[in-house]
C-alpha cells in the first residue's frame, strides 16, 4: 500500500504550484487554472485521508467540491469571456481590465 | 408689614433694568424715567422697612427670612439659603444708596441728555448697578452677597468702559476708557478671588454662610480660630480690591474715564461702599482676632495718607475727587479697624476692663458707618458738581477752568458746601464723622498698640491735605482769572442737574446732625455673651458734640483744616504764594513721584509683565509643546500609519491573495509551534 505521505506530498506540491501560479501569473485564464490546481490538491488530501481512515465522507466531499468547482469555473470563464469581449484582453495587470474596479 | 417685602428693594431696580433693556428704547429719555422710578420706589420701600424695623419690637435683633436654595451633601450638609437680613446697618445702607441713586439718576437726565441711543444702555446698566448694591445690602448670607458683589463688578466694568466706543473726545479717550474698565475689572478681581477663598474657608468651617449662623458666638467658638483668622484676612483682601485700598487702589483714579455720573454712583452710593459694608457686616467675625483688625486699620490709615498725597498736585478735577474718595475710604476702614482692635482686645480680657474696651471700640463701627453715610452725601455732591462743571466747559483740566464762580452760581456754592464738608470744616457733616474717626484711632493708639498712634498721625496729616487739595480744586475751578475753557462756558447747568445738587448740598451740610437723632444707636455694635448685635445701642446725642468740643485734638484738626484752606487760598485764589516755590516748578523728586502716582501703575505693569507674562509664557509652552504636542503626535502617528497601510490596498487581486496566503502560513506555523510547545495535539 502506498503510504499516505506520498499523497500528502503530492497534494502539497500541487498546492504550492497552484498558489505560486495564482499569485504570479498575469493571464486570468492561467490564474483560474492555478486555482483549480489548488482545489484539486485539497481534493487529493480529502480522498487520501478518507481512504486512510476508511471514512466515506472524504470521497463524498470531493464529489461535492468538484461540482462546486465546475460551477465556479463556468462563472469565472463566463466573466472572463465577457471581459475579453469588452476589453480585448485577459491580462490582469492591463489598464483595460483594471478599470473594471470601481 | 413692610419688612416682609424687603426682597422688593433689589427686585424693583432689577425689573427696571429688564424694562429699560427691553422696551426702554421706545420711551422718552430711553428709559431714564424707569431708572428714576425704580430707584425712588426702592427708596420708599427702604424707608418704610426702616421705619417699621426701627420702631418695631424685634429691634435691635435682626429680622431674617430665608428659603433654602440648595444643599451640598456631606457628613454635615452644607446648606445655602436665599433671603434677606435686616438690621440697623442694612437700613442705613439701603436708605442712602437708594436715595443718592435716585438723585444721580435725575441728574443723569440732564448730564447724559446728549448721548442719544446710548442712554438706553446707560440707564439699564445703572439700574443693574443699583440692584447689585441693594441686593448686597439686604442679603442674608455671604454667598448671596458675593453674587451681588460680582454684579456690581460687572456693572462697574461696563459703565467705566461706557465710552470705550465712540468717545466724544476721540479714539485715544475711548481706548483709555476701555483700558480703565479692564483695569478696574482685573484689579477688583484679584480681591474677589481672595474673598471667594475666604468664603470657602468659612463654608468649610461653619457648614453654612448664613449671617445668623456665622455671627452666633457659640458657633464661632466651635470652629478653628486659625482658619477663621485666615478666612478674615482673605475676605479683607476682597475689601482691599473693592474699596480701592492700598495697594489695590490704583484702579479707582483710572475709573474716572467713565461718565461723571457713574463715578458719582461708584464712589458715593455703591461699589466702593460695598467693601466698607462688608467689614462692618462681618464685624463679629473680624473682631475675633486683634491682628486682623490691626491689619485692617493699618491698611486704612496708609490708604488715607497715600491717596491724599496723590491728590495734592493732580490737575484733573475728577481725579482729585477720586483720590479723595480713596482717602476717605481709608478713614472708614481705619475707624472700623481701630474700633475692632479695641473690641478684640476687650473680648480677650475679663471683667470691667474688657467691657470698657469693648464699649470704647464699638464707637469705631459708629464712626466708620457714620463717615460712610456722610461721605456718600458729600462725595455724590462733589462729583455731580464736577460733572456740572465738565458739562459746562467741556474739559476736565482745572488749569483751563478758573473764574467759573460767576458763571455757575449754584454749582460753585454747592461745591463749596461739599468741599467744606469733606475738609472737615466745623459743623459740616464731614467734620463730625472725621473727628469720630480720628478719636477712635487715637483711642486705639492709647489703649491698644502704638501702630494706631502712627495711623492717627497719618490721619491728621491727611485731614490737612484733604482741606488743601479740596480747596485747591475749588479755587482753581471757580476763582481766579478766567481760564481758556471758561470763555466757552455755557453757563449754569439745566434744572435736572442743579436740583439734585441743592438737595445733596443740604444733606452734605446737615447729615452730620443725624447723630443727634440716634443715628449712632442704629449702627452701634454691642457684644453680649450670646450675640453680637448691630443697632439698639445707647444714643449718644449731644454727648458726642460735648466730647468733640472738649477734646483739644479737635481744635488741632480744625486749625489744620483752616491752614490747609488758607494755603490753598493764598496759592490759587490770591496767588500771593507761588506753588512752584515748593516743588521747584514741578521738578522736585516728590512732585514727580506724585504725578507718577508713587509709581503704582508702573508697579502693576511690572508685576503683570514679569509675573503675568512669565506665567503666560509657561502656560503657553505647556499648551503648545506638551498638550498640543501629544495631540499632534497622536494624530500624526495615526495619519502616517494610515498612509503607510493604505499602500497595501493596491487593487491587485494577486497582492491580496498573497497577503491572505502569507497570513494563513503564519497562522499555521504559529499553530504548529504552539502545538509543539504545549506538547502535542
Amino acid at each position: 500500500m502506498i503510504p499516505i505521505e506520498y499523497y500528502l506530498v503530492l497534494g502539497a506540491i500541487l498546492f504550492a504550484i497552484g498558489a505560486y501560479g495564482a499569485m504570479t501569473k498575469s493571464n486570468a485564464i492561467v490564474v483560474l487554472m492555478c486555482i483549480e490546481l489548488m482545489l484539486n490538491a485539497a481534493n487529493i488530501n480529502f480522498v487520501a485521508f478518507g481512504a486512510f481512515t476508511t471514512d466515506i465522507m472524504g470521497q463524498v466531499f470531493v464529489i461535492m467540491s468538484i461540482s462546486v468547482a465546475a460551477a465556479e469555473v463556468a462563472v469565472g470563464i463566463a466573466i472572463l469571456l465577457n471581459a475579453y469581449k469588452m476589453r480585448k484582453t485577459t491580462e490582469l495587470d492591463d489598464e483595460q481590465l483594471r478599470t473594471l474596479r470601481w | 408689614m413692610f419688612i416682609e417685602y424687603t426682597w422688593l428693594v433689589p427686585l424693583v431696580p432689577m425689573i427696571c433694568f429688564l424694562l429699560i433693556g427691553l422696551i426702554g428704547r421706545k420711551t422718552p429719555e430711553k428709559g431714564g424715567y424707569f431708572a428714576i422710578a425704580g430707584a425712588l420706589i426702592s427708596f420708599v420701600i427702604a424707608a418704610l422697612i426702616s421705619y417699621e424695623y426701627l420702631t418695631g419690637d424685634t429691634y435691635p435683633n435682626p429680622v431674617v427670612e430665608s428659603i433654602q436654595w440648595f444643599v451640598i451633601p456631606g457628613s454635615t450638609d452644607f446648606v445655602i439659603n436665599l433671603g434677606y437680613y435686616v438690621d440697623g446697618l442694612t437700613c442705613l445702607m439701603m436708605l442712602f444708596a437708594s436715595f443718592i441713586s435716585t438723585l444721580i439718576f435725575i441728574y443723569s437726565i440732564g448730564y447724559m441728555g446728549d448721548q442719544g441711543e446710548r442712554k438706553n444702555r446707560y440707564y439699564a446698566e445703572v439700574s443693574l448697578f443699583l440692584t447689585g448694591m441693594l441686593g448686597l445690602v439686604v442679603s442674608s448670607n455671604f454667598l448671596e452677597m458675593f453674587i451681588f458683589w460680582e454684579v456690581m463688578g460687572l456693572c462697574s466694568y461696563l459703565l467705566i468702559g461706557f465710552w470705550s466706543f465712540r468717545h466724544p473726545e476721540g479714539d485715544a479717550a475711548s481706548a483709555n476708557a476701555a483700558s480703565a474698565a479692564k483695569k478696574a475689572f482685573l484689579v477688583t478681581r484679584l480681591g474677589d478671588v481672595c474673598l471667594m477663598a475666604g468664603l470657602f474657608i468659612l463654608l468649610g468651617e461653619f457648614h453654612s454662610l448664613d449671617y445668623s449662623t456665622l455671627f452666633d458666638p457659640a458657633n464661632i467658638a466651635a470652629v478653628d480660630s486659625d482658619m477663621l483668622t485666615l478666612a478674615m484676612f482673605l475676605i479683607f483682601g476682597g475689601v482691599i480690591g473693592k474699596s480701592a485700598q492700598f495697594p489695590l487702589h490704583d484702579w479707582l483714579p483710572d475709573a474716572m474715564a467713565g461718565p461723571t455720573t457713574v463715578s458719582s454712583l461708584i464712589h458715593a452710593a455703591t461699589m466702593v461702599k460695598a467693601g466698607v459694608y462688608l467689614v462692618a457686616r462681618g464685624y463679629p467675625l473680624f473682631i475675633q482676632n486683634a491682628e486682623v483688625m490691626l491689619f485692617v486699620g493699618v491698611i486704612g490709615g496708609v490708604t488715607a495718607f497715600i491717596a491724599a498725597t496723590m491728590a495734592l498736585n493732580n490737575m484733573n478735577i475728577k481725579k482729585v475727587l477720586a483720590y479723595s474718595t480713596i482717602s476717605q475710604l481709608g478713614y472708614m476702614i481705619l475707624a472700623l479697624g481701630a474700633g475692632g482692635y479695641l473690641v478684640a482686645l476687650g473680648m480677650g480680657m475679663e471683667g470691667a476692663e474688657g467691657a470698657a474696651l469693648i464699649t470704647a471700640g464699638s464707637a469705631g463701627m459708629v464712626a466708620g458707618c457714620f463717615h460712610m453715610m456722610n461721605h456718600a452725601f458729600f462725595k455724590a455732591l462733589l462729583f455731580m458738581c464736577s460733572g456740572s462743571v465738565i458739562h459746562a466747559v467741556g474739559t476736565e483740566d482745572m488749569r483751563e477752568m478758573g473764574g467759573l464762580g460767576k458763571h455757575m452760581k449754584i454749582t460753585s456754592l454747592t461745591m463749596l458746601i461739599g468741599s467744606l464738608s469733606i475738609a472737615g470744616f466745623p459743623f459740616f457733616s464731614g467734620f463730625w464723622s472725621k473727628d469720630l474717626v480720628l478719636e477712635i484711632a487715637m483711642e486705639a493708639g492709647h489703649d491698644g498698640t502704638v501702630w494706631f498712634t502712627v495711623m492717627w498721625i497719618l490721619a491728621i496729616i491727611t485731614a490737612f491735605m484733604t482741606a488743601f487739595y479740596m480747596f485747591r480744586m475749588w479755587f482753581m475751578t471757580f476763582m481766579g482769572e478766567e481760564g481758556h475753557a471758561t470763555q466757552h462756558c455755557h453757563g449754569e447747568s439745566p434744572k435736572t442737574m442743579t436740583f439734585p445738587l441743592i438737595v445733596l448740598a443740604v444733606l452734605a451740610f446737615g447729615s452730620g446732625f443725624l447723630i443727634l437723632f440716634g443715628l449712632d444707636a442704629m449702627v452701634s455694635f454691642t457684644v453680649t455673651p450670646d450675640a453680637f448685635i448691630v443697632g439698639g445701642g445707647e444714643a449718644g446725642g449731644f454727648h458726642h458734640f460735648e466730647h468733640i468740643f472738649t477734646s483739644p485734638y479737635t481744635y488741632l484738626t480744625i486749625v489744620l483744616a483752616l491752614v490747609g484752606i488758607g494755603i490753598a487760598y493764598l496759592m490759587y485764589a490770591k496767588k500771593t504764594m507761588n506753588p512752584g516755590a515748593f516743588n521747584k516748578d514741578g521738578e522736585s523728586w516728590l512732585y514727580k513721584a506724585l504725578t507718577k502716582r508713587w509709581w503704582f501703575p508702573d508697579l502693576y505693569n511690572q508685576i503683570s509683565w514679569k509675573l503675568g507674562y512669565g506665567v503666560a509664557r509657561g502656560v503657553n509652552f505647556i499648551d503648545r509643546q506638551i498638550v498640543d504636542g501629544t495631540v499632534n503626535g497622536l494624530s500624526g502617528a495615526v495619519v502616517g500609519g494610515g498612509d503607510a497601510l493604505s499602500k497595501v490596498q493596491s487593487g491587485h487581486v494577486q497582492d491580496y491573495s498573497s497577503i491572505v496566503l502569507l497570513g494563513i502560513s503564519v497562522i499555521s506555523v504559529l499553530f504548529i509551534v504552539i502545538a509543539k510547545v504545549m506538547g502535542g495535539i
